[in-house]
């Protein structure tokens, strides 16, 4: 494993990093450089340089509604984290129940949500679970004799509405995740737990969750991430281009969507971007500290 | 004993149930699509409560010819091949030299490949762009491979390394005690033996590319250039016709080679992420 060169190995990757320079590196970079100037549909060549006024604007006025946007996505990403381990660990669980014969037909049918195309899953739910006059809530709603409700045109309800979507699609990942892991657990230790008399909860909190926590803190690093990010259900459903629901959510992502694009505030996007993505360095310097300090 | 044989019959008939409302209530969106897909405009937002009176295909048809889908497919698997064949082109040889070589800079290198792929590519999305209109590569496959290709060329030479790193470097070094080059060692005995994961690694691709929209729809602006995912935006879009089975047809349609190739790689999918995505 060791061999040493100097040149051939810059050889052998030189493609990739050209290509990840011009497609990755290089648009952070002048991410960065449009984040100092006053860049919007007027100044679209004749922009000024107006240093950090961008930044104090997006994290200091609250006004300009980026902090609103942060403290959405800090819930957000709390909800749906706490909710979505609990819910696949207890999942998870009963599939590895002993005699549960048909645990390998559920565990592909609950793999299906994974397997759709993500932006396809989200306009069919649009379509055909949410929508007001068609949707299959609205249709249980009238059938039971309540009159019909736009689940997409106020906050709370648009927010729990993007809420059990984005569980549903995430679901999958986590139950399979925890279910590899409970697999790997040895049964000897529940042996002697149930010897000792520990019951459901004792033999749960103390085998269990301490022997698949390490085996599971990569997955649940990375559902964070992608939850924290998730633009696709809250865009898709509430803010499509001549179509919004009446909704005011926005998380950070969707913000800066919306500032880049809608709004063609492109100075202030790039701010609040590189505010997220230093949120995103910080977080798994801090995260990846944490790993190797348990695993030392 | 006979007390806790019909507490367990018990437990396992509730857990049964559960399980399948679960499954019934995780697929009833698709089937709800499926549905549609197959009935005829009046029974599937009419009366007809769950099940259609008189399924038929027409809708599938419909879509087929009167809607440009082929046209739609074909741009989509243009856009997937040319992906996946930069993508893989590029990352195959980055992969095994970051696995094999040990040269200044390498872990380094690695590191920032992983903090860079933890960058929210949206967010440089107006940059790109920008950039792309002052190349006059919007509107352009082109330019949409080469987007498509850069952000998933972190994410297979993470996950091709990581498999470079499984196979015994003894292996190439018998070959080479017998006088093989390095580019007849590679291209003999390596690929070969890592085949299992760069198929994995390019289905991957593959799908990436065929579920993205946003990109798709931000970058192709003209209606004879869009993919799939541009043309199904458009069809759900349309609130007040009967364009509705139509998306549902389509969108079946859409999926289904995705949950063929998606069940077929499975077992991969669960290491692939995770060793992509956060390992240090």
């Amino acid at each position: 494993m060791n061999k040493k060169n100097k040149i051939l190995p810059w050889e052998y990757s030189f493609p990739s990093i050209m290509l990840i320079g011009l497609i990755v590196v290089f648009p952070i970079i002048y991410t960065i450089y449009i984040s100092f100037t006053n860049m919007n549909l007027y100044h679209w060549t004749d922009y000024e340089f107006i240093a950090f006024d961008n930044y104090r604007r997006a994290l200091t006025k609250l006004d300009s509604g980026f902090m609103s946007a942060l403290l959405t996505t800090i819930i957000w990403t709390v909800l749906n984290m706490v909710i979505q381990i609990l819910a696949a660990y207890l999942i998870a669980l009963g599939l590895n129940a002993k005699g549960l014969k048909l645990a390998r037909l559920y565990k592909t049918l609950l793999m299906f949500p994974w397997a759709m195309p993500a932006y396809i899953s989200i306009l069919l739910w649009r379509v055909g679970i949410f929508n007001p006059q068609y949707g299959l809530l609205n249709k249980i709603r009238s059938a039971l004799g309540f009159s019909s409700m736009d689940y997409l045109s106020e906050n709370i309800p648009a927010f729990i509405s993007c809420m059990v979507l984005n569980l549903w699609m995430a679901l999958p990942f986590l139950i399979m995740m925890m279910d590899g892991a409970l697999q790997s657990v040895d049964n000897s230790y529940y042996e002697s737990a149930r010897l000792d008399g520990g019951g459901w909860w004792a033999q749960n909190l103390y085998i269990t969750i301490p022997s698949i926590k390490p085996i599971l803190a990569p997955s649940i690093i990375m559902t964070t991430f992608t939850t924290f990010k998730q633009f696709d259900i809250i865009y898709l459903l509430t803010m499509q281009k001549g179509s919004l629901t009446g909704a005011t959510l926005q998380t950070v992502i969707t913000y800066a969507h919306q500032n880049a694009f809608v709004s063609n505030n492109y100075g202030l996007s790039s701010a609040v971007s590189i505010v997220i993505f230093g949120f995103i360095i910080l977080f798994s310097l801090f995260v990846n500290r944490g790993i190797r300090e348990e695993h030392v | 004993m006979r007390i806790k044989t019909a507490r367990r019959i018990a437990l396992l008939s509730i857990l049964n149930v559960f399980f399948v409302l679960l499954c019934f209530i995780t697929l009833i969106p698709i089937l709800y699509a499926f549905l549609l897909s197959i009935s005829s405009d009046s029974s599937a937002f009419g009366n007809g409560f769950l099940f259609p009176q008189s399924p038929t295909l027409k809708n599938y048809k419909a879509i087929l010819v009167e809607e440009p889908f082929l046209i739609w497919l074909k741009n989509s698997v243009v856009l997937s091949l040319g992906t996946m064949i930069l993508a893989m082109g590029t990352s195959v040889t980055a992969s095994y030299a970051f696995s094999r070589f040990r040269f200044r800079g390498r872990n380094e290198m690695l590191k920032l490949l992983l903090i860079l792929n933890a960058f929210p590519q949206i967010l440089s999305m107006f940059a790109i762009f920008r950039l792309f209109k002052n190349m006059n590569l919007l509107n352009n496959y082109i330019g949409l491979i080469l987007i498509y290709a850069g952000s998933m060329c972190i994410f297979s030479i993470w996950n091709m390394k990581g498999y470079f790193d499984t196979i015994p470097i003894e292996i190439e070094e018998s070959a080479r005690i017998d006088g093989g080059s390095s580019g007849q060692i590679i291209w003999k005995i390596v690929l070969p033996l890592a085949r299992p994961s760069i198929i994995v690694t390019a289905v991957m691709v593959l799908i990436f590319v065929w579920n993205e929209y946003l990109f798709a729809t931000t970058f192709l602006m003209k209606e004879e250039n869009y993919n799939l995912a541009g043309g199904l935006y458009q069809l759900q879009a349309n609130d007040y016709n009967r364009s509705w089975s139509l998306f549902s047809a389509a969108a079946i349609l859409v999926s289904v080679p995705i949950l063929i190739l998606f069940f077929s790689i499975q077992k991969y999918m669960v290491s692939g992420l995770t060793t992509g995505g956060v390992k240090g």
